[in-house]
């Protein structure tokens, strides 16, 4: 198990090496450069080129890139060009904000999706089960900064049960959360419902209700338990969606976070910033992964990696 | 079981922390909220050419702008311009402090300049400051500067946000932490806390009693507290304002003054802004370089039809290369020398430049939903006079880039400023070829310039630019269309509200209304 693991977190490098060059790639023949974001748009010659120079930015591709791999195999994701601060620093301050919102977000989805499934999976092709299965269509159809629109339109605006914009307090994060956890669990609902479907055609199940075991039982001790394991891995790979879908919420909720840094970087060519917080989120994304095949051992005992 | 119980338990305190956290009411502060849709990436005049607009309030200048736009004292008391306008000297307040305790003299002065015209500052600002050979602290309140030539436009950069005057060796006292967690300056507020990307919160300073003479409330502000609130996305903006969750929203987009207007709560404050919508081209490429196409170009142009197209009607028709909001160097009249709408004889000008059978042109704008607009109608009323365009749209960034690189043909700018240089800017062949973008390189507008912004007196100065304004009109080097209204709404809570052309002074007897 733990040679696993490390061998999993080992690979972990090629992939962010790879990363890295595409992410330096697009940036280094995009067009456009940090420069008229410091200087402003009428800057002149002599600044511009000192500006270039000061950041290594005048240097060809090969170095540059180079440079900047040295300097994070050291543990420097380098400095921001427009902030003049250190990338790790910046990211430290907002990639909370978002696993707030994503967390969150999480626990809705389970607590949404779970039961959805599971109704709907018992109550095969009765009107619970259609009403499940098509409101989660709509879920799926929905995109998440349209429901955040929507969200924000009619429980902030015009009910102002919560705050518009801003971050702080638990109120912040309700609506950005409900709108990751909604879609999110429009999906995952058909994944309970499918895997119980198959889970329930199981001849353990069949003798677990030989047994007499009340269906109750059934259903959330025997039946859930195994229903659960490909859900696990879904959610896995899930985060990196989420991670995505909080972009656009955090524009329209003017909420503070990893994917509104990472947008404001784009948009000025502060390339340092997008690459660390890449680098920050590629890694996350493969340690949930590697997350959900540990919980597999835990759910499944049988599951035994060599 | 237990394990359960524990886990809900857990979370409840949990959120009712959370919860109660944000309910405890304040005591009854005066708090004024402003709406932004983007945040300073620096906190430091000389370090970036991006202001935040909480500098304004840190900072004070030597010279500041009243209501009517005219240069008052500010920290200078009073100056004196030799006969030669080589030689200012500027006499400064006395009992000013910044916020640190430090007492303002003429050393804080000398190092502000010092430091903005070092070449390893790598300052956005060095370049206006070009005409300062050296800064002399006479006494302790008494500064001199000697220019290398006449140069009344000091004036102006004297009294623009980049000209805060901050403590002398700040940088040495504070380290890396200044311009991100501390500012300091005179000014009427104090920086409380920055949050990038979120919010900057400004304080009072108790202790301010010197503002300028103009101003009917020169002590400290009235409203305790100013936040400066980042809303990204423009709908939320609007909503945040209708709800009361801003007070002020600046820069109100053309598409949303009527949903305001019709709102009880707020009111929305029209003036023409220090803006240019113009039309360029790059004037050294075949057919450009063929002034009867550049005239027939702005012959072309319904820029009424414009105006109510893309600004919904909100803003003026553009005459001239200077907004008239500048008084004192706009040239009257400019409405009679341009070029007025006329298909007819724009077909006939390209006729005689030898395109009697039309022109296919790339028109290049950047992908903001008004520049599109924009490039749309003009796209449709070149096209009237036998002029196809191709419309090709870039991000901020890679525009500026394309321009820098001379890949444009016919191309949209608006340029946002406050004084005549934006010509010298745009226009001389030293600028080339950027932020020259329209390629204009021509000895007599060299000429023309060059004069005029070196002439002795600010009087002089606005007569020679409006000379240069004469000759641009009559060479048609860009096609001007629209001066944008600066439009500002303000919420019903805040009272005793001033417009300013150019800075708005929240210190200057605004107050609030507290629930």
């Amino acid at each position: 198990m733990l040679k696993y693991i490390i061998k999993r977190i080992i690979l972990m490098i090629p992939v962010i090496i790879i990363m890295t060059l595409i992410v330096f790639s697009i940036f280094y023949f995009a067009p456009g450069d940090p420069v008229s974001r410091i200087a402003g748009p009428n800057v002149t010659p002599e600044v511009y080129e000192s500006i270039m120079k000061k950041y290594g930015l005048d240097q060809p591709f090969v170095v540059q890139y180079f440079r900047y791999i040295k300097s994070v195999v050291e543990g420097d994701l380098g400095v921001s060009i427009l902030q003049d601060r250190p990338v790790i620093e910046m990211i430290r301050e907002r990639l909370p904000v978002t696993l707030q919102i994503g967390l969150l977000g999480f626990i809705i989805t389970f607590i949404i999706a779970i039961p959805a499934g599971v109704i709907a999976a018992v109550k095969k092709n009765t009107i619970v089960d259609y009403l499940c299965m098509s409101g989660s269509l709509l879920g799926i159809a929905i995109p998440t900064f349209w429901l955040g629109m929507l969200l924000l339109y009619v429980f902030a605006y015009k009910l102002r049960w919560f705050p518009i914009s801003g971050y702080g307090t638990i109120k912040h994060l309700i609506l950005p959360s409900f709108a990751i956890g909604l879609t999110n669990a429009a999906i995952t609902a058909r994944m309970v419902r499918s895997s119980m479907l198959e889970v329930l055609k199981q001849d353990y199940v069949r003798t677990a209700r030989s047994k007499g075991l009340s269906e109750k039982t059934v259903v959330y001790r025997h039946a859930l338990k195994n229903a659960l394991i490909p859900i696990i891995t879904l959610m896995g790979l899930r985060l990196g969606w989420i991670i995505g879908g909080s972009v656009a919420l955090e524009i329209i909720f003017s909420i503070p976070g990893i994917g509104r840094l990472m947008v404001d970087a784009i948009l000025a060519r502060d390339y340092p910033v997008v690459q660390g917080a890449m680098i920050v989120l590629t890694s996350s994304i493969i340690l949930a992964n590697i997350l959900a095949d540990i919980l597999y051992t835990v759910v499944d005992p049988r599951i035994r990696y060599g | 079981m237990l394990k359960r119980l524990m886990v809900v338990v857990l979370v409840l305190t949990l959120l009712s922390n959370l919860l109660l956290g944000c309910s405890k009411k304040e005591n009854s502060e005066k708090v004024l909220v402003i709406g932004f849709d983007r945040d300073a990436e620096i906190m430091d005049t000389i370090k970036t050419a991006w202001y935040s607009d909480a500098l304004i309030y840190i900072h004070d200048r030597l010279i500041t702008r009243d209501y009517e736009f005219g240069y008052k004292p500010g920290l200078a008391e009073r100056w004196d311009v030799s006969e030669d306008g080589l030689t200012w000297t500027f006499h400064l307040r006395k009992g000013v402090k910044f916020h640190d305790g430090k007492e303002f003299t003429a050393e804080d002065v000398k190092w502000t300049i010092d430091t903005i015209k070092d070449p390893d500052t790598g300052s956005p600002f060095r370049a206006d400051l070009d005409a300062i050979k050296e800064v002399n602290v006479i006494d302790k309140h008494t500064v001199e500067m000697v220019l290398n030539y006449p140069f009344p436009n000091l004036l102006y950069n004297l009294s623009g946000t980049a000209a805060g005057i901050h403590p002398a060796n700040a940088y040495k006292k504070y380290g890396e932490d200044y311009g991100k967690k501390i500012v300091i300056g005179t000014g009427p507020y104090k920086l409380k806390e920055w949050v990038p990307g979120d919010r900057t919160v400004l304080v009072k300073n108790e202790e301010y009693n010197w503002g300028p003479e103009w101003m009917s409330n020169r002590g400290p502000a009235l409203i305790d507290k100013i936040v400066l609130k980042i809303i990204p996305d423009e709908n939320t903006r609007i909503m945040e304002l209708e709800v009361g969750g801003i007070h002020i929203l600046r820069n109100v987009p053309e598409t949303f003054v009527e949903k305001l207007e019709n709102n009880q709560d707020v009111t929305v404050y029209k003036e023409p802004a220090t803006k240019l919508g113009y039309l360029a081209y790059a004037t050294d490429k075949e057919p450009f370089t063929d002034v009867r196409v550049r005239r027939a170009i702005n012959h072309a142009l319904n820029r009424e039809e414009i105006i109510q197209f893309v600004l919904k009607g909100i803003g003026e028709v553009a005459y001239g290369y200077l907004p008239p909001a500048l008084k004192d160097e706009y040239l009257e009249e400019s409405k009679d020398l341009a070029y007025e709408y006329n298909p007819e004889k724009a077909k006939q000008l390209l006729a005689e430049a030898g395109y009697p059978n039309g022109l296919e042109l790339t028109l290049s704008a950047d992908n903001s939903s008004k520049s599109t607009k924009l490039a749309e109608i003009i796209q449709h009323q070149l096209k009237e006079v036998g002029i196809n365009t191709k419309i090709q749209l870039y991000d901020s960034a890679g525009y500026t880039d394309m321009l820098r690189e001379g890949k444009q043909e016919l191309f949209i700018r608006e340029y946002s400023w406050s004084n005549a240089d934006i010509i010298d800017w745009f226009l001389l062949s030293e600028r080339f070829p950027y932020p020259n973008h329209s390629r204009w390189v021509d000895e007599k507008t060299d000429e023309l310039i060059t004069y005029a912004a070196r002439r002795p007196t600010w009087e002089e100065r606005a007569e020679a630019y409006k000379e240069v304004q004469r000759y641009l009109i009559d060479q048609a080097v860009w096609a001007p269309i629209y001066i944008p209204m600066q439009m500002i709404a303000v919420r019903k809570e805040v009272k005793n509200f001033k417009y300013h052309p150019w800075m708005l002074q929240y210190n200057d007897g605004f107050d609030i209304e507290v629930k």
